[in-house]
């Protein structure tokens, strides 16, 4: 009989060794500190380590660290790149989420931020606005009034074109700028011509609808007809994600499918290598085109950048990725402020945005970009047209909806789709408590 | 690890301990010949396998259930409410209503459907191809399970690639020599679900020939001999003595492709986003639970999708017992 309780005392020790070793992964309420009374601030950037912005957030956090060695603060900083599968950045922030392993700041992209704030995920940082921050660069990052992610670079879209291609095409386009942008029929006008010369004429991204490219590049055409998503407080899609303005939007791309002027078929590098005359995409392609692709644009007098197209109402892609403080077991967020402010100051938005080619958030981060370069008018399209996508914390399936919609184009009944998506997304709004 | 997570634990090492003490005291009173230590010691020694299995594999499929009556929003974790059969009403209205949901159970379907006995057939096929003593077998046997060892997503990617919509990808290219126009494999419904079955069962059925050949491997050879004996040709032998021997591997077998083929997400998801034509079960639960945050939904479609898979499995099962 001793054996046997010796036996039970085994598993008695086990248990409470397990539940004991187990307790060890919860936080406390005060700050972390590390040996040397340092207090700790973690942060989980988006990208790799090894990319071109991995390594200018590192410089940062590797500067951040050696200014701030008097004041005992640290940052420790991981890098989770994000990708559309099961691995990706946002599945692990919301496994840090249920865990309670939350990071003391986080980036994310801006359209996520109305879901996070109402989930109570992110901290209120309206007291931390720097002066000189674009004022339009913030409106996504806001919920209910308060602020919850700032921005070191804001990002825009446009129509990148081969100055060969629409010179052979008789196409002269140096007129359209952002002050003075292009109508949608001067843009069907200049496809027209374009596939009259024998070349597809743009390339409109449709292909990328498994992740949010297309919604991002496209969304803004449907600004443009005059049509909507979502009601204001983003809790109402029925009548505006199927209304007849929005409608006219949609029609607008399907129209550039059924007359030939763009497919879902165009190859990825088509563009690049003199296939296709003008391409959608974000400030990123720049540097993309001046380091891999020198043998079809050998300088900036191959290749333009075109504003949006705008109609009824003038819209143009914005929203980019941001950062937030967390609101997780570290109550005491100063040094958390501290960093927030660092990585969003202007030398930091300075040195991250040479490195990523995107426009700085910091109005003080003067480029001296060229009168009608790709930067000058991403720049300026983001501050007289950029118009941010709908704020509801049902964004993840409006951007399905958007996408189902666009893969549907060609095809679909587009009346018949958009209800079928408005129904859904509203559904899905419904759900949520308000 | 959540303090609920440490309760179950503890509850479970303790009904362990409970167990263990008990068959002790049982065994000690019947068996004369009764060792207490070896006794203890294989407990003990069983306690870790038995407590990771239950940590990674039942642990899960219970909170699954619980989650299941909640309103688990990802989220607000820590903000659970028990809503009683409400994620269960909400799945029979989503598939009344012709939702996403309907979509996901007829592709799903038709995913099974064709690719069990496709793949099956390939890999039967295969084995018997590679079972024969002939010169350089073992470099095809190489080839055809050298799928299987490449990742799920390098083989969508590439299978993207020979499917691609544009007249230079390698199916449609190869077709354009015949005059066949080019045709968007994957975008038109009529044809996406079969390309990802063609590709799904090229894939897997690697795996199940090597199981085949094992199986053809313990047919002992005087049975053929008999058979030959006796006059009959390849395919009575294949009927009379091959196919009975492989009964019991066959059953396994299907059963194996049943369930994974029940669980396909990987390659719609690479090859085609989250299109009614192409969604499947698992996708549908992995875009609730993760990208919407419903994981208290999701884990009532995954309980349903449980409860029908394991009914199957033994229909199954009692369909092919031995008589």
């Amino acid at each position: 009989m001793k054996k046997i309780f010796k036996a039970v005392s085994l598993f008695a020790v086990s248990a409470v060794m397990a539940c004991g070793f187990a307790a060890c992964g919860g936080g406390g309420g005060g700050e972390e500190k590390d040996e040397a009374g340092n207090t700790i601030v973690k942060i989980m950037f988006h990208v790799d380590e090894k990319s071109t912005e991995g390594q200018a957030y590192k410089k940062r956090i590797d500067a951040f660290n050696t200014a701030y060695k008097d004041k005992k603060i640290k940052a420790s900083a991981t890098y989770q790149a994000r990708t559309t599968g099961a691995a990706g950045y946002e599945t692990e922030l919301l496994n840090k989420q249920v865990e309670g392993t939350l990071p003391d700041i986080i980036t994310f992209d801006a359209p996520n931020c109305a879901s996070y704030a109402k989930s109570a995920l992110l901290y209120d940082i309206s007291s931390l606005v720097p002066q000189d921050v674009q004022s339009d660069f913030i409106s996504l990052n806001k919920y209910d009034g308060k602020l919850y992610g700032l921005p070191i670079q804001e990002s825009s879209a446009g129509f990148f074109y081969n100055k060969n291609i629409f010179k052979a095409a008789n196409v002269d386009v140096s007129s359209y700028t952002v002050e003075n942008p292009w109508t949608l029929a001067q843009f069907k006008d200049v496809c027209a011509k374009i596939k009259a010369s024998g070349k597809t004429a743009v390339d409109m991204r449709l292909d990328a609808t498994k992740d949010e490219t297309a919604t991002y590049l496209l969304y803004p055409f449907i600004y443009a007809a005059g049509g909507t998503f979502t009601s204001e407080d983003g809790f109402t899609a029925s009548g505006y994600f199927n209304s007849a303005a929005t409608q006219s939007g949609f029609q607008f791309l399907k129209d550039l499918v059924a007359e030939g002027y763009t497919s879902y078929s165009i190859g990825a590098t088509d563009f690049f290598t003199g296939k296709t005359g003008m391409y959608l995409s974000s400030g990123w392609t720049i540097p993309e085109i001046e380091n891999k692709y020198k043998e079809t644009f050998k300088s900036r007098d191959d290749w333009g950048l075109l504003p949006y197209p705008q109609g009824t109402a003038k819209a143009s892609a914005t929203g980019s990725w941001c950062f937030g403080i967390t609101n997780n077991h570290h109550k005491d967020k100063e040094a958390a402020k501290e960093l927030l402010l660092w990585l969003t100051s202007t030398e930091s938005s300075d040195s991250i945005t040479t490195a990523t080619g995107m426009i700085a958030a910091r109005k003080s981060v003067n480029k001296n970009y060229a009168d009608g370069s790709p930067e000058s008018v991403l720049l300026k399209q983001l501050q007289l047209t950029g118009k941010a996508r709908p704020s509801t914390v049902a964004y993840p399936t409006f951007s399905t909806c958007f996408s189902q919609v666009i893969y549907s184009l060609k095809d679909g009944n587009l009346s018949d789709v958009l209800n079928a998506q408005a129904k859904t997304l509203q559904s899905e709004m419904d759900r949520i408590p308000r | 690890m959540t303090g609920s997570t440490l309760i179950i634990l503890a509850v479970f090492v303790a009904v362990f301990a409970g167990l263990a003490i008990w068959d002790i005291v049982r065994s000690k009173k019947k068996n004369e010949k009764f060792r207490l230590r070896s006794t203890v010691t294989a407990y003990l020694m069983l306690l870790p396998a038995v407590l990771l299995a239950f940590l990674f594999i039942l642990l899960p499929i219970l909170y699954s259930l619980g989650y299941a009556f909640t309103d688990y929003y990802l989220l607000t974790p820590n903000d659970i409410d028990f809503i009683g059969f409400d994620n269960f009403k909400n799945v029979f209205v989503e598939i009344g209503e012709k939702g996403t949901l309907y979509h996901a159970i007829i592709n799903t379907l038709i995913f099974v459907v064709g690719v069990v006995p496709l793949q099956i057939g390939m890999a039967l096929g295969l084995a018997l191809f590679t079972n024969r003593k002939v010169r350089g077998v073992k470099i095809f046997k190489v080839c055809f399970f050298a799928p299987v060892v490449i990742s799920l997503s390098v083989t969508s990617f590439l299978w993207l690639q020979i499917l691609s919509p544009s007249d230079t990808g390698l199916l449609n290219s190869f077709l354009g020599i015949f005059g066949a126009k080019p045709h968007d494999w994957l975008r038109d419904p009529k044809t996406a679900m079969l390309c990802i079955i063609i590709l799904s069962a090229w894939q897997g059925c690697g795996y199940q020939m090597l199981i085949f050949t094992s199986g053809l491997s313990n047919i002992r050879n005087d049975l053929y001999e008999a058979a030959a004996l006796d006059g009959a040709n390849a395919w009575q032998k294949f009927k009379t003595v091959t196919w009975p021997g492989l009964r019991s591997t066959f059953v396994y077998i299907i059963i194996t492709v049943f369930i994974g083929a029940c669980r396909i997400m990987t390659q719609p998801m690479l090859m085609t986003g989250y299109q009614d034509h192409t969604v499947t079960l698992s996708y549908y639960m992995y875009q609730q639970g993760y990208k919407y945050r419903w994981v208290g939904y999701s884990s009532a479609v995954a309980l349903i999708m449980t409860l029908v898979i394991g009914t199957i499995t033994l229909i199954q099962r009692r369909a092919f017992r031995e008589k």
